[in-house]
């Protein structure tokens, strides 16, 4: 069985193509403006990268993400927070609690022990403690996504940052800089900010071990130690991109489709 | 968990016994200064700690204590000999427990929702995690907002509580005699209801002579409200306004002991007004904020105030005193006495149940009688119906030609807007209508 | 009768969810419009202020009295000959005015609502009606007292209970409400105007139930947002005219087929909502709401007011009090009000539960917690959703009850 998962997102498009129980290739590219050309350019992407050569070596297609109504290839959508709770499961079936940090929003999922969503919530009204977000800070500090995470492990007292929106963070950060606060302990200071936004959305449904991070942010190390000290939890790392774990989930999906059809 | 904690968890005890034993510690530092205002506190201090000791008892042992509210007629509850207290007591004494924020974070988490009042929400959580004791009754307040009417249906729907009788009286919208006979009535049955599930019974010369020792607070309490008036005001946000309140509607309704530390406390602030002296060295800004106290962070706010702007509390919304005197002739001009002040002059009750009059008005009479420099609107996230007068209180601000602000704010948790915003806000007003 | 392939709208609702929004959504909605004309009519009801029906019986000198909240005494209006219009806020752009005098913690509806009273959008009432309804709207009245010149303003004080001796107060404020319509308008409304009005108001309710009776089939003909539309349109315009154009739907519904391939029955509960695009957003990812408790919905139409009674104020006071399906201001009945839910629940065949409130709105946060535990107990799906009253956010109220079906495994 060949199968392919489309997550198109607001800041990066991921695709990944199944072959059986394996993963044969994926992608992972920036968003452009319109999510049928972003889920096309990956998708097709992935499809060289497997050694595939066309959309058709493809036996079935799901899209999931902001734009999975726009994946003109796609034979059906699947809300993200399904398909990242059926990847994250896959990669880790202790997991019971994922925390998607994406480009624009966060969500939290409570599985349970057969990888079925029993609780979720979306944080998609603001775009605090988000990629967005971190984009918006590096920029400000000039220190780049991998600089603002790498300074803020070596801090040892964090700054207090207690905007909760990122407009206003943004601000305070600029005041902290003025003032003379070392680098290292601003972007801690913005990690623990974060941390303490997802702790709240992720209290609502009750944290449970094993708790996995997934969405592009899963992969700044500072937040991920800012959030286990928030959560008194370990964060457990999954084996895969964390930023492909929709679209992993998405290709799943697809192959249990493919299976019921035949 | 030895024998006595496990009783405690049993019967929802952990908490009162935490706060009565903050509370006695407080007495204790308070007993160590040996000024007039602080021997004064140390009393409601011990006063407060004698409820707690009261209502433990009650449980432990088993005998009768009900739950009820300050404008649910306690005249009533003290005339039957009813120990009594406030199942939302906890949220306001124990605001500067450290326990509050987690309690408000634990509610968040079992599904009780963020916008309505932190107030309510902790009070309903409290029951849920079985945090409260159970009372032989409760008296339900179902308003003066909406917030109050679902915090006493999650009450009587939990399933430890579907066996604690309740009864609540139901509010007129309006302010007139056939309301306050209404309600009358409804204290009536009220009346029937305590005596059918508690066994006490009500005496009506008792009650008369609860009335008529409340009215004596009351009288004291107006001599103390008119003392107020002086330039400098002898007392700030920390002596007075709530005290009173709390001794003439909460802790010592109608009993002696109350009588006197109102006596205590009019006789200190006439000494304090001969001599011209007040909670700051300079009194430059006279401010009245028109809410409770912000308890759950009122140190990080309210000393700030006086420190850094000589601003002093001169007035607030519990310190405000519209009561008239009960009628004590017989039992029908005084429960009509009681469903006045219980429906128009407690208050919050008096300026949230019915039309948004009160905050006009309320706020005309304290800037006039009080030299009131500029009217704070707290903003509680729980007070729906109060923000939703905003327009008309600034409106009413500029008619009189006093500075108002509406500030935006939760009283038990500091993290909605905190300490530090709410000096900035507050300083950058101060300063853009020219006040200190 | 049952359904087959084809339905009212020329798609499966599964497959305009699965294939993607946009062009078969389109269709649904091409297709829906060239339908009905009474469902037309009613539609387009709810996308204004006054529909054409309104504005022609105003062209006649006809009067309007605005209702805020459906416990406010609809009878007396019509008995006094006047159409009672349910307050709304529908096509409101901005909060501008409204913000002056309400604040940022005060719910959407009120601040779009009266907003709109501001800018004069209201004009055409000849008076407008509150009862203490709630903290945000009841004050929307402290506010259009002092700054709407309207030519006849009501408050009646409506109680927290539904005991007997709530009927009785009520009693008395509807008689007080009755005598001042009839003080300032000089109409005099008689007992048998009365038991006109209410016998008119119960044909409403009763057609409104047949309607809904048609939703319990396998196949409901008709869509919840459909419905909404319909049950909106009910409190907008003349009564009989409304009427009439309810009974030729219910004829045209009768022998349309259903729709047959939605992924799961679900149910609506909450408060205002008057805007069935909100209802078309949940439906278009495969769920059909085929019922309610909301207050444009099964609440206002389950019972009818007593026939039998007699006297007819008594009959309404103890209608809108006692017997009437509770909205959760009403104190003492939230256990008969989820024994109500669990009850359509049951009659409906529902599937899953979906409640939806205003931001801010104390009632009905305490209720969706409250409903929720006992759906928790019998293990019937259920999700909360927050929502402003002019709709926006549609990608993430999609992606929620997407995820909500996928939960269902449907």
């Amino acid at each position: 069985m060949i199968v392919g998962g489309c997550d198109v997102g607001s800041a990066t498009g991921k695709a990944v193509i199944m072959k059986d129980s394996t993963i044969a290739s994926y992608t992972i590219i920036p968003s452009t403006t319109k999510p049928e050309v972003t889920a096309r350019v990956a998708m097709d992407e992935a499809i060289k990268r497997a050694g595939l050569s066309s959309l058709e070596d493809l036996q079935y297609i799901v899209g999931t993400g902001y734009g999975r109504l726009k994946v003109p290839f796609a034979n059906e959508n699947i809300s993200e927070i399904t398909c990242h709770a059926r990847g994250a499961y896959w990669l880790l079936p202790t997991v019971r609690t994922v925390l998607d940090i994406g480009g624009q929003d966060c969500k939290a999922i409570s599985l349970d022990d057969k990888g079925k969503v029993t609780d979720f919530v979306l944080n998609d009204k603001c775009a605090a403690g988000t990629g967005r977000f971190f984009e918006a800070m590096a920029r400000v500090l000039d220190c780049g996504l991998e600089g603002l995470s790498s300074l803020s492990l070596q801090s040892k007292s964090p700054a207090t940052i207690t905007s909760q929106c990122s407009v206003f963070a943004e601000s305070e950060v600029v005041t902290l800089v003025n003032e003379g606060v070392n680098l290292i302990d601003i972007t801690a200071g913005l990690h623990n900010a974060v941390a303490s936004r997802l702790n709240s959305m992720l209290r609502r449904i009750g944290i449970v071990e094993d708790v996995a991070l997934s969405g592009g942010c899963a992969k700044n190390e500072g937040l991920v130690k800012a959030l286990e000290e928030k959560l008194g939890v370990s964060v457990k790392r999954l084996p895969e991109d964390p930023q492909i774990v929709g679209a992993i989930g998405a290709a799943l999906i697809a192959k249990e489709r493919l299976s019921k059809q035949s | 968990m030895d024998k006595k904690e496990i009783t405690q968890k049993e019967l929802g005890l952990e908490r009162y016994y935490q706060e009565r034993d903050w509370f006695n510690f407080l007495c204790q530092m308070l007993a160590q200064d040996p000024s007039e205002t602080s021997q004064l506190s140390k009393e409601i201090t011990e006063i407060t700690v004698a409820r707690y000791d009261e209502i433990i008892r009650c449980a432990e042992e088993g005998k009768p204590f009900i739950m009820g509210y300050f404008c649910a007629a306690p005249e009533i509850y003290e005339a039957m000999d009813l120990p009594w207290y406030m199942i939302m007591a906890t949220p306001f004494l124990a605001a500067s427990a450290p326990y509050l924020l987690e309690d408000i974070d634990a509610a968040e988490r079992m599904g009780l929702g963020t916008d309505w009042c932190t107030a309510c929400r902790l009070t309903l959580y409290y029951i849920e995690a079985g945090l409260t004791p159970k009372p032989n009754a409760l008296i339900a307040l179902i308003h003066p907002c909406d917030a109050a009417t679902m915090l006493h249906q999650g009450v009587y729907r939990n399933k430890r509580w579907r066996d604690v009788p309740i009864f609540a009286m139901d509010p007129p919208y309006f302010e007139d005699q056939r309301g306050i006979d209404y309600y009358a009535r409804e204290l009536k049955r009220m009346v029937a209801f305590l005596e059918k599930h508690t066994g006490r019974k009500l005496d009506i010369d008792r009650l008369r002579e609860i009335c008529q020792e409340s009215n004596k607070q009351y009288e004291l309490w107006l001599e103390y409200a008119q003392l107020r008036r002086a330039v400098p005001c002898p007392h700030g946000w920390a002596v007075g306004g709530p005290q009173c309140f709390a001794i003439t509607q909460v802790f010592q309704a109608g009993r002696p002991r109350g009588t006197a530390w109102m006596r205590k406390l009019v006789d200190h602030t006439e000494r304090m007004v001969k001599e011209k002296k007040g909670p700051v060295a300079k009194e430059r800004i006279r401010y009245f904020w028109f809410d409770l106290l912000p308890f759950g962070w009122v140190f990080e706010f309210l000393p700030w105030l006086e420190e850094e702007w000589g601003a002093v509390m001169v007035m607030d919304m519990f310190g405000y005193t519209p009561y008239t005197l009960i009628d004590t002739r017989n039992e029908d001009t005084m429960l009509k006495g009681i469903a006045k002040r219980n429906l128009y002059e407690s208050p919050m009750v008096r300026q949230a149940r019915g039309i948004a009059d009160y905050f006009a008005s309320d706020i005309t009479r304290v800037v006039k009688d009080y030299k009131i420099d500029c009217v704070i609107w707290p903003g509680h996230m729980g007070h729906k119906d109060g923000s939703a007068s905003t327009g008309i209180m600034r409106e009413v601000c500029r008619d009189l030609g006093v500075p108002y602000i509406h500030i935006g704010l939760d009283l038990f948790d500091k993290r909605y807007t905190t300490p530090e915003q709410c000096k900035d806000k507050i300083s950058q007003f101060f300063t853009a209508m020219g006040l200190g | 009768m049952e359904s087959s392939e084809r339905k009212l709208t020329g798609v499966t609702i599964k497959e305009a969810a699965s294939k993607g929004e946009n062009k078969a959504e389109a269709k649904v909605k091409r297709e829906a419009k060239a339908k009905s004309k009474p469902l037309q009519e009613f539609q387009e009801a709810t996308q204004t202020l006054a529909n054409p029906a309104l504005q022609d019986w105003k062209k006649q000198g006809g009067k309007v009295i605005g209702c805020y909240c459906s416990y406010v005494p609809e009878e007396v209006i019509t008995a006094a000959g006047f159409v009672p219009f349910r307050m709304r806020g529908t096509g409101s752009t901005s909060t501008e005015l409204a913000d002056a005098c309400l604040s940022s913690i005060n719910c959407s509806f009120s601040r779009h609502s009266l907003d709109m009273g501001l800018r004069g959008e209201y004009s055409f009432l000849d008076g407008v009606v509150w009862v203490n309804s709630c903290d945000h709207v009841r004050r929307i009245y402290d506010h259009w007292k002092r700054k709407i010149v309207t030519p006849y303003l009501h408050f009646l004080s409506l109680p927290k209970k539904t005991t007997d001796v709530q009927v009785g107060w009520y009693r008395d404020e509807i008689t007080t409400f009755k005598e001042s319509l009839e003080k300032h308008f000089g109409t005099p409304i008689t007992e048998e105007r009365l038991w006109e009005a209410i016998r008119l108001h119960n044909e409403t309710r009763r057609l409104q139930r047949q309607l809904y009776e048609l939703r319990k089939r396998k196949s409901p003909p008709i869509t919840g947002a459909e419905t909404l539309a319909v049950m909106v349109a009910g409190s907008a315009m003349p009564r009989e005219h409304y009427n009439q154009l309810l009974k030729k739907l219910l004829d045209e519904l009768g022998r349309a087929y259903g729709h047959a391939n939605y992924r799961a029955r679900l149910m609506l509960i909450g408060g205002i909502l008057d805007d069935p695009a909100y209802i078309e957003v949940i439906e278009s990812q495969g769920g059909l709401v085929v019922t309610d408790s909301l207050c444009y919905g099964s609440r206002i139409m389950w019972k009818d007011v007593n026939e039998k009674a007699s006297d007819a104020i008594t009959a309404l006071a103890r209608y809108y009090i006692a017997e009437r399906p509770h909205c959760p201001r009403m104190f003492d009945r939230q256990l008969d009000r989820s024994a109500f839910v669990m009850d359509m629940i049951r009659q409906f065949k529902v599937d899953g539960v979906i409640s939806e409130r205003l931001m801010f709105c104390d009632n009905w946060t305490g209720e969706a917690f409250m409903v929720g535990e006992d759906l928790k107990e019998k293990g019937i799906p259920y999700i909360r959703l927050d929502r402003e009253y002019i709709l926006t956010g549609v990608g993430q109220l999609r992606t929620r009850i997407q995820a909500f079906l996928e939960t269902m495994e449907r």
